[in-house]
């Protein structure tokens, strides 16, 4: 998602910063830490956001053993980067995978810079389980489900069909019968796994 | 200057630095493009960086896979930026294994 937006050429004044939430990196990954890595995105694409982080960096250093970031701090800071640059999106991957307790901080703060500067756009991502928790604090937000798409199916088999390091060993017709009826059958058992009673899910193609 | 040697970083994936620790979102990153003191300040912000994690999904992404996304009306509404807050946020929810990671 990031690299779409950046590659957008009419797209010059925008800024963009991402995360990604991981299970393994829960202790490290608090709200406060997001909120910081963010503002390291956004800093370095003006150098006015710089430049202000700067000066706070300054500020902290003066008070008795260096002041730490609060998360308040962190988010005040992050709304002031937001309003100077002219056009923010924020995305956020694998929200479930975020504790929960820096979830709720996270979207919280998130709608914090939200009220201050309503063009920001920002991505979410995550399990359906989260979805209770971002409706909560975002209701009027666009959902939109994911699921294994046919054509995209289809695309990752030609591409591992085209680096078969043993290609004559396949013939056209079973070539054809793999590109036919994987894409269709992975399909229909992802949404037969994803509404069953017991949530068996089958690793498709991207992980 | 520094804004163009990140820029080059990031969209290229040369992510040119000297990684304390390297892991998928933990990493101190010493960019060397980075004047010392703005290093000192983003060290100060945040020990995680995303781009070397942001470089495994680019690494592993098939070209054309999730485009579809672009194509959705909510989507499109949403990219636009015509609404005000209670257009801004997106949610894209899926199981494990839907290609949530590599929307694009």
């Amino acid at each position: 998602m990031i690299d779409s937006l950046c590659n957008e050429p009419s797209e010059e004044g925008i800024a963009t910063a991402m995360f990604y939430c991981d299970f393994r990196d829960r202790q490290e990954q608090t709200t406060a830490n997001i909120m910081g890595t963010i503002l390291n995105q956004l800093a370095v694409r003006g150098g006015e956001v710089m430049e202000y982080m700067g000066r706070e960096f300054q500020q902290a250093k003066k008070e008795v053993g260096g002041r730490g970031l609060r998360l308040p701090d962190m988010v005040e800071m992050l709304k002031q980067a937001v309003a100077a640059l002219p056009r923010v999106f924020i995305c956020i991957d694998a929200l479930d995978e975020c504790h929960p307790q820096h979830l709720l901080d996270l979207l919280v703060s998130l709608k914090g810079v939200l009220q201050d500067s309503p063009r920001t756009r920002i991505f979410l991502t995550g399990r359906p389980q989260v979805e209770a928790q971002v409706t909560r604090y975002f209701p009027d937000c666009a959902i939109v489900p994911v699921s294994p798409r046919v054509d995209d199916v289809k695309r990752y088999l030609e591409n591992k069909l085209d680096r078969d390091p043993g290609p004559g060993e396949m013939s056209v017709r079973l070539r054809a019968d793999i590109l036919e009826i994987i894409p269709r059958r992975i399909s229909e058992m992802y949404v037969r796994a994803s509404t069953g009673p017991t949530s068996c899910i089958i690793l498709l193609y991207t992980g | 200057m520094r804004y163009t040697a990140y820029l080059h970083s990031t969209n290229t994936g040369n992510v040119n630095s000297n990684n304390i620790r390297d892991s998928h979102n933990i990493t101190v990153n010493v960019n060397k493009a980075t004047a010392d003191g703005d290093q000192e300040v983003m060290r100060w912000l945040s020990p995680l960086d995303p781009r070397g994690r942001h470089q495994d999904v680019r690494t592993d992404r098939f070209d054309g896979v999730g485009t579809w996304l672009l194509e959705e009306k909510e989507f499109r509404g949403w990219r636009s930026m015509e609404g005000g807050a209670d257009k801004a946020v997106l949610f894209c929810h899926g199981n494990p294994g839907a290609g949530k990671t590599y929307l694009r």
